[in-house]
């Protein structure tokens, strides 16, 4: 705050102080402040001025359609016929979740695939592998999930017996339909017993590493641990019946979590907030403490120090004011334990697991696929292979990108210490990859929950899909869009945390 | 290869070859690539089943009889500019002629041709050849297709051979030589081959028409002319780059390809029917009026020695800008104060000599000119209307969006990346916060609420485009991507350099200006270049929200047409043909251009 004097031109540098004109710290205040009043003005113009448009144009916002019968009919989803606005949201919301999680799952794999493909010594190899990116890095992902759609659309109609391998796998304009396996009523109480089983094995994994380490000896740790969990999930198929008491524990949790007053967890979340808030300031202020004690602050420091404690003070003041929020933990913690309590309340005879083949059913002119078999329909496949094909490009560059940064001299170095091909890879090249790999691969994945919006084009009912139909029916535009924006964001929020995550535990620690 | 040492600026970066790899014999080539192992024996035999496969496929794909190729080819006018009318579509070559001079000038004037050797040529050639008959057979064509497609590859090959055998490697042509042979191949070709001649008779045979209004008809005359400005451009490069210092011709053709998107679409496209009177009577004065007294009081501020009353003349002239919005007078003159205001704060930043100050005022003078005519040009109406709400469509439109998008993007994620950069904290919270925002969603529900929303925002009595809304918004959600690109370029600028700007006594400004942002930029080429190609493919999410850009046309349009009943899968493989070529070749240019300066190599 003192070196003001920086800037000054010789003229002012004689007077003893600076004129408030030339004074750094207040000119660079003054523009920053003119420039927060100047965004506020035209936000609050613009919302008055849509305030006014609508008021004229009589459409009132508000969340109420979420309440009411939103009169639409899903193409496909947890519930096609949903009862409520905020129903059919919700369905979207789970088709969009669905798609991104398979889409990420399946794009990682074939571009691990890719990115190995175009590194392999073999030439035929590596130029299928560039092929493969840059035809499909090079296309649009809406034109290629049209293209997609269309081939789909074009592909025989249905009949009651259907091909290519008839009661196992069909594939008609109606969609891809496949052998299901789901979890049975069971399965609870079978990963009570993984879970024990994992702990076994963290143990054991602990104990075989210690023996290679002391005798030198080949003990195999991963192979045990892996080992001891396939043994009790084998065993868990016979004996999940004993663990049916746990659900007695979930129920009493529920109870607990029913009899508390409000109060409870307004001052547990005050009591957080106030703590994150003061833990953050006290420990920034002895990160810029020196050794003698004397603190200095500059103006950026003081700006995040008085930005934390009134945002402390706004989570405060919410929790108080919004009653709503407590009980809504309250509640919904409750519903959650009594759920998992049910879960736990099934009869002795449940299995863990179950499959079932696809069928055939015609209900009325046309026959369609029944409800046995995993059905892609084509909207989800379009969208599907669009986004996994040319997420796939990407993510095989930052694979191939990632082992080409690994310096051959590792390689070399891990071969003349006698390591062999596999444990050079597994031990020394793949670690250091991975560390280059995983950020841009991060955001190959957020890209990739982002672009399944798309979705809208060939009708798959996504989160983007059924707003738009719900805005349609009830003219709430603006708080549609909100919504959306919501769920983009935590979205993004939840997958770049994830992300971070990893990225953290894995990149180097500098000095 | 003394060819390839480039010259950019005043750089001269010596390019050093990669060492020669010995040629192996085919023998020897074969066992090294494809069988060294077990393992790499079983993959070859099962990728080149699977590439079989797959081109099998495809090809009885493309030449299943039930395809309907004759609906692109007849629909080519409806894909690149819809339905633009006839009598004005001179404007379209125009358009299309000045693009090409101007790209054919900087082939030219930065020596894009690469040499190739003879003998690697006819190499080439001689595996195309082999490729094409191996397609050939594997295509479902009749006896006598397959006779002729072989034969094509015969000759290609024969060419190959010949080559090959009978030059040595000093022998070498470049790289534009080839593509002007390509060119001129496919413009005669509109000569001969009659495309997009079909025409449906009520029995649903196709027949082929001689008549004019066809495709191959109505182009080729203008496409020949095109091929001979293209290559008289080229030519005129060269004898500019021999007779005028390289530098000037660089920038100055750099600057025409920035002034182009705006004189194209507003001289050529929109068709302003200029009232001459009103233009010499107010516009014209108005200019002279600003020009004059506006580089008098530049050429005053730009003085080294102007000091502490500069600034409070330009703080004054700001508030008087400001205060023009407050009693009614012609936009152009509150623009035209508003941006001498931004001229007369930003003059102490660029002062200097006498040659600083001329610099500084032609570039005032500029920037008043496009400004004063663009909004001339915007303030008359457009004599073009065509069906779907604005006055282009198709490709010209994917285009336009495209272009329009980065140019509006580009200086506001330069200003949201030095905000989020800088040191002040309300600047950085603003931009990180608006980054952020606009990184977590996706660009589909900024485009349908921009072209839904955007009315009800606007205060009553104004009206903006459908096509302007959706543009804007492309561009906010463009320039935070953008902004998080220079911000890569802006932290891999060393610390000492600033620190030396501040030691010799610069501004801030001065020190973003002139040292920091120019080697910030250079260093964020590579992923800008990127960021462009991504514009470009996304525009076609226009179709979504019901703009005719090509691939609308090609989705819903065409497919309706009583002829190409249901003729989706030809168009929008065509469609995604013609983006992959765009995008392929821009991404092979930054390639070269990352190698030519050396970016990639740190």
């Amino acid at each position: 705050m003192t070196d003001t004097s920086t800037s000054s031109s010789p003229r002012i540098a004689a007077s003893a102080r600076t004129p408030l004109w030339r004074d750094v710290v207040i000119l660079k205040w003054v523009a920053q402040v003119s420039l927060l009043i100047v965004v506020l003005s035209t936000m609050w113009f613009l919302a008055n001025q849509a305030g006014d448009n609508l008021r004229a144009r009589n459409i009132s916002t508000g969340f109420d359609f979420l309440n009411r019968p939103p009169d639409i009919q899903l193409s496909e989803g947890i519930d096609t016929k949903p009862a409520t606005g905020g129903r059919a949201l919700w369905v979207g919301m789970v088709n969009t979740m669905r798609m991104a999680v398979a889409g990420i799952f399946f794009a990682t794999i074939l571009g691990v695939i890719v990115g190995l493909a175009r590194l392999s010594d073999n030439w035929l190899v590596r130029r299928l592998g560039s092929i493969w990116v840059e035809t499909l890095r090079n296309v649009p992902l809406l034109v290629q999930m049209i293209f997609y759609f269309s081939v789909l659309t074009s592909l025989p109609r249905l009949g009651l017996v259907a091909g290519p391998i008839n009661g196992w796998l069909h594939i008609s304009n109606k969609g891809i339909s496949m052998p299901r396996v789901f979890i049975s009523d069971g399965f609870y109480q079978w990963l009570i017993v993984v879970l024990i089983g994992a702990v076994a094995a963290h143990y054991i994994r602990r104990h075989r590493t210690r023996l290679h380490d002391e005798t030198g000896a080949q003990t195999a740790p991963t192979l045990w641990a892996l080992g001891t969990i396939a043994l009790f999930a084998l065993v868990g198929l016979f004996i999940h019946p004993v663990f049916s008491w746990v659900g007695g524990i979930f129920g009493a949790i529920a109870d607990l979590l029913d009899s508390l007053p409000i109060i409870v967890p307004q001052v547990l979340l005050c009591a957080v907030a106030l703590g994150a808030g003061t833990r953050w300031i006290l420990r920034f202020l002895s990160a810029h403490r020196s050794v003698r004690g004397h603190l200095s602050l500059s103006d950026d420091d003081w700006f995040r120090i008085i930005f934390i404690a009134l945002a402390s003070l706004v989570v405060v003041f919410v929790v108080v004011r919004w009653t709503g929020l407590s009980s809504w933990i309250l509640n919904s913690g409750r519903d959650l334990f009594g759920v998992m309590e049910a879960k736990f309340n099934v009869d002795g005879a449940a299995r863990p697991f179950d499959a079932m083949l696809p069928d055939i059913v015609q209900k009325g002119k046309f026959p369609n696929y029944g409800k046995n078999g995993l059905t892609m329909s084509i909207g989800f496949a379009a969208v599907f292979f669009g986004v996994v094909f040319y997420t796939s490009a990407f993510i095989g560059e930052n694979v191939r990108g990632g082992i080409l940064a690994v310096p051959k001299g590792q390689t070399e170095a891990a071969l003349a210490v006698g390591l062999t091909r596999g444990q050079t890879l597994r031990r020394v090249v793949l670690p250091q990859a991975f560390r280059v790999i995983l950020p841009p691969t991060g955001n190959q994945f957020l890209n990739l929950t982002k672009n399944t919006s798309l979705a809208i084009a060939v009708g798959y009912s996504d989160m983007v899909q059924v707003g738009t139909t719900v805005f349609n029916q009830t003219g709430k535009t603006l708080p549609v869009v909100a919504i959306w924006m919501l769920f983009y964001l935590s979205c993004s929020l939840t997958l770049s945390v994830i992300v971070n995550w990893f990225n953290v535990r894995t990149q180097l620690v500098e000095r | 290869m003394s060819e390839l040492s480039s010259v950019t600026g005043n750089i001269t970066i010596p390019y050093t070859p990669p060492p020669e790899t010995p040629k192996l014999p085919p023998r020897e080539w074969v066992k090294e690539n494809l069988f060294s192992s077990k393992f790499n024996s079983i993959l070859t035999v099962v990728s080149s089943i699977l590439l079989l496969a797959i081109a099998r496929g495809l090809l009885s794909f493309i030449f299943n009889p039930e395809r309907q190729w004759n609906a692109t080819a007849t629909n080519l006018r409806l894909l690149m500019t819809q339905a633009y009318p006839e009598s004005q579509y001179v404007r379209i070559w125009v358009c299309a002629a000045i693009l090409l001079i101007l790209t054919s000038v900087s082939m030219a004037i930065w020596r894009t041709a690469r040499v190739v050797a003879l003998p690697d040529l006819g190499r080439r050639l001689l595996s195309r050849g082999a490729i094409l008959a191996l397609l050939t057979l594997l295509a479902p064509f009749s006896g006598r297709a397959t006779l002729i497609w072989l034969l094509t590859a015969a000759v290609v090959a024969g060419v190959g051979e010949g080559l090959r055998r009978f030059t040595n490697d000093d022998q070498a042509t470049t790289t534009l030589t080839l593509l002007l042979v390509t060119l001129s191949g496919l413009v005669g070709s509109l000569w001969v081959v009659p495309y997009g001649h079909h025409s449906f008779l009520m029995d649903r045979t196709p027949r082929v028409l001689a008549e004019p209004g066809t495709v191959a008809m109505t182009t080729k005359l203008p496409w020949t002319i095109m091929l001979l400005i293209a290559v008289a451009a080229y030519f005129l490069g060269g004898f500019l780059r021999e007779r005028l210092p390289v530098n000037a011709t660089r920038i100055t053709v750099l600057l025409l390809w920035l002034m182009a998107p705006p004189f194209l679409l507003y001289l050529v496209l929109r068709d302003p029917s200029f009232e001459m009177g009103h233009v010499f009577g107010t516009d014209i004065p108005i200019f002279g009026v600003y020009a004059v007294l506006g580089s008098a009081l530049l050429l005053w501020l730009s003085r080294p020695s102007t000091g502490e009353a500069g600034r409070i003349v330009a703080a004054l002239v700001l508030i008087v800008g400001c205060a023009t919005f407050l009693t009614p007078m012609r936009m152009i003159v509150r623009l035209d104060m508003l941006l001498l205001a931004a001229f007369a704060l930003a003059a102490h930043t660029f002062s200097g000599g006498p040659r600083a100050q001329k610099r500084y005022i032609f570039g005032w003078l500029g920037v008043l000119v496009v400004m004063s005519w663009m909004v001339t040009a915007i303030n008359t109406p457009s004599t073009v209307k065509v069906p779907g709400g604005f006055f282009i469509g198709g490709l010209s439109l994917t285009l336009m969006v495209a272009i329009f998008t980065i140019v509006i993007s580009f200086p506001l994620g330069l200003a949201l990346a030095l905000a989020r950069t800088s040191t002040m904290p309300i600047f950085r919270l603003l931009s990180t916060w608006f980054i952020e925002f606009v990184r977590g969603i996706p660009l589909i529900t900024i485009l349908i609420f921009f072209s839904i929303m955007v009315p009800l925002f606007l205060p009553k009595g104004m009206h903006l485009s459908e096509v302007t809304a959706v543009v804007i918004g492309y561009a906010l959600f463009s320039s935070a991507y953008l902004a998080e690109n220079v911000r890569g370029g802006l932290q891999s600028v060393d610390r000492g350099q600033h620190e030396a700007a501040a030691a010799v006594g610069m501004t801030t400004a001065q020190k973003t200006i002139f040292i920091v942002l120019p080697q910030a930029l250079r260093a964020a080429i590579p992923p800008l270049v990127g960021h462009c190609i991504g514009v470009f493919k996304e525009t076609s999410l226009l179709a979504i929200i019901g703009l005719f850009d090509i691939l609308y046309i090609a989705r819903y349009v065409m497919p309706n047409q009583t002829e190409f009943m249901g003729s989706t899968k030809e168009n929008v493989l065509f469609v995604s043909a013609i983006y992959w070529i765009f995008t392929y070749q821009m991404s092979k240019a930054s390639q070269r251009l990352e190698q030519r300066t050396g970016l990639g190599e740190r």
